[in-house]
């Protein structure tokens, strides 16, 4: 008999270990972490998020809902707060596309083309990601308040962008510029330049090849990014809370308008409008979970072979 | 349609991928540019698709300029190495792609685009496979629905780049005979890029041989490998044995040994000897003729032919081929002496040191 089947042998019968182990068992055991390990693991991370996301979240709606249903909605529906929502949703609904915009763009100029400054480019698209929200938001009182560079001709036309609309849009597109172009770009390097090169070849122009092999390539990569750009530019605070002058009914995003009812000591109104917010990061955390799927998030199909250096 | 290429250039930074490249392609022919990697056969094919700009010289399609005109206007079909199929389409919208993106005034009925391309499809042995995704294919049938595709815009010239180069060597061979029957029947003239020779001398018509970004030789398989014009040519198409030598009074000469064969120069210089390790006939005994002394290393039998590897007496190792029957003849073994006489038509003469 050789040694090493007196070893299986011995493992058969449990020796050293107790009780009897089938080889099956036996592999496991030797393969896996001990329990008493996994265990500790699994629950260290399961504790953390109970007590620092589920029960927060938890505590948002109880805290929403403490005083009753009809305090609630009327918490949540009164002219203060369908104004924050109307101007929540405004803003996002011109930075959204926006960046859409400026990310394909963005990701097309990168990973298409060859030029000067291409790496100053990719740097500066983290640049939001970068500085405090707060710097975001004063940049643009630098530029547009009544005592920044434009202030005096802004001022002479009656044009009013700080503590305004439009300084919150600006202040937002700038916080989630990264977002869309930042999930593009690698997603649209891994899929590679060849499909686009053969559409041409079969006589479609730019247009053509941008809808019908592009965008079709990244498009749950693409609605993953719109995903969470919208939901950074409902939710942004710190950029939008610099420039918007907190003027109830006119220039409160949902954010600010819960800060102030929080100040003011209404918190069941505070928190009932907070669980708006709660629920548009839920409907989020859905929505990317079910598009990161779709999208291999970054991964492309494996099957088809990728592209060796000529 | 003829393809013309006149003394192009190009550089990618510091690296020269052509040098003054030249090559004029006849109506229907099938021609392989064949060379190693880096040689610029990819560029070189990539400039007449016009999917590159040349740094320097022109692109006649038909004899008309060319150099200037975008992919689109070229009319070329291209069949990229990785296949580059549309992953999203299933394989009748890949197919059907080059149609349906013409402009409406020239764009076939839907009835006609599903016609031509069913018909395509059933061209390539693939009509099984049109709801079928590329994902879902093997690499043997994406080649020929890449194939498909490209034939779908009609084009009077087919491009392809390392056409078989991702295939395993079973569905290369049936792929390679389909290809030059494909040929014949559509009357193409057609441009294939391989760095394998076997490939290139069975599948094409014409044959250029490229090197550092220079076309070495072009012409007939048979022309190139009887012919081999440079001793790269000559290594390049074949295993050789190489060796320093010289040419005297119209003899070649391998280390004082001569060898029996009449060089094409004929003044004295010293000379790079290449000899086919097939073409060389191998006695137990100097039958009086002058031989290459060696002595057997190692013998390989297992193959169509047995690989013998040999010392000649002066130290140079010599491969030579031979079919069973004569190693089984010769009853051969490792440390026997042998006497080695190389055929005329498979020693190759070229200046050098």
């Amino acid at each position: 008999m050789r040694s090493d089947e007196v070893e299986l042998t011995s493992v058969m019968h449990g020796e050293g270990w107790g009780g009897a182990e089938t080889p099956a068992k036996a592999v496991a055991r030797a393969t896996a972490d001990p329990v008493w390990a996994r265990r500790l693991i699994l629950g260290a991370a399961i504790g953390f998020m109970t007590l620092f996301v589920l029960l927060p979240l938890a505590a948002v709606f109880t805290q929403a809902l403490r005083n009753g249903v009809r305090v609630y909605l009327a918490a949540v529906t009164s002219a203060e707060a369908r104004s924050a929502i109307r101007l929540t949703l405004t803003v996002a609904a011109i930075a959204v596309p926006l960046n859409v915009i400026f990310g394909l763009s963005s990701a097309w100029a990168i990973t298409r083309f060859d030029f000067r400054g291409k790496h100053l480019l990719s740097a500066l698209i983290d640049l939001p990601f970068a500085v405090s929200p707060v710097i975001s938001g004063m940049i643009y009182v630098l530029l547009f308040g009544a005592q920044g560079w434009f202030g005096g001709w802004l001022a002479d036309r009656n044009l009013k962008i700080i503590f305004a609309t439009p300084g919150i849009v600006l202040a937002t597109t700038f916080v989630t510029f990264p977002f869309v172009a930042r999930e593009l770009i690698p997603l649209m390097e891994s899929v590679g330049i060849e499909e686009e090169l053969a559409a041409l070849t079969l006589g479609a122009n730019g247009w053509q090849t941008f809808f019908r092999v592009t965008l079709p390539n990244v498009k749950w990569g693409l609605l993953y990014g719109i995903v969470i750009c919208n939901a950074r530019a409902m939710g942004d605070f710190g950029a939008v809370s610099v420039v918007s002058g907190h003027i109830r009914g006119l220039t409160n995003t949902l954010p600010l308008y819960v800060e102030i009812l929080y100040n003011d000591y209404d918190f069941a109104a505070a928190f009932a409008v907070a669980s708006l917010l709660s629920l548009l990061a839920v409907a989020t955390l859905i929505a990317k979970r079910m598009l990161g799927g779709r999208s291999g998030h970054g991964v492309v199909d494996a099957e088809l072979p990728v592209k060796e250096a000529a | 349609m003829s393809i013309e290429v006149r003394s192009v250039d190009k550089r990618f930074g510091s690296f020269v991928a052509l040098d003054d490249v030249s090559l004029s392609i006849p109506s229907g022919e099938l021609v392989a540019l064949l060379g190693p990697s880096g040689s610029g056969k990819t560029t070189l094919l990539r400039i007449i698709a016009g999917l590159e700009t040349p740094d320097r010289g022109s692109v006649f399609l038909n004899n008309e300029e060319a150099t200037t005109r975008s992919v689109r206007e070229r009319g070329v079909g291209f069949v990229f190495q990785h296949y580059a199929l549309f992953r999203h389409m299933t394989v009748f919208e890949n197919v059907a792609f080059g149609l349906r993106v013409r402009p409406r005034a020239d764009r076939p009925a839907e009835s006609e685009i599903q016609r031509r391309v069913m018909e395509l499809l059933e061209l390539v042995q693939l009509d099984w496979t049109a709801k079928r995704y590329p994902s879902q294919l093997s690499g043997g049938q994406r080649q020929r629905i890449a194939l498909a595709r490209a034939l779908a815009v009609q084009p009077k010239v087919l491009l392809l780049d390392e056409p078989f180069g991702a295939l395993d060597a079973k569905v290369r061979e049936e792929l390679r005979r389909w290809l030059r029957r494909l040929h014949q029947e559509l009357h193409l003239t057609g441009v294939f890029v391989t760095h394998d020779q076997e490939e290139a001398l069975e599948v094409a018509t014409q044959v250029a041989v490229l090197n550092e970004g220079k076309i070495e030789q072009a012409g007939s398989p048979d022309d190139l490998y009887h012919r081999p014009a440079t001793p790269f040519v000559s290594s390049f198409l074949s295993s050789v044995n190489l060796f320093h030598g010289r040419v005297e009074d119209g003899r070649v000469y391998v280390h004082e040994t001569p060898l029996l064969v009449t060089p094409e120069k004929t003044q004295s210089t010293a000379a790079v000897v290449h000899v086919r390790p097939h073409g060389i006939d191998v006695q137990l005994k100097a039958n009086g003729k002058p031989g290459i002394a060696a002595t057997i290393k190692h013998i390989n039998a297992a193959g169509p032919r047995a690989k013998v590897e040999m010392l000649t007496d002066w130290g140079d190792p010599i491969l030579v081929e031979m079919d069973h029957q004569r190693l089984k003849e010769l009853s051969l073994s490792v440390d026997v002496k042998v006497f080695l006489t190389p055929r005329d038509e498979s020693v190759f003469v070229y200046d050098g040191a």
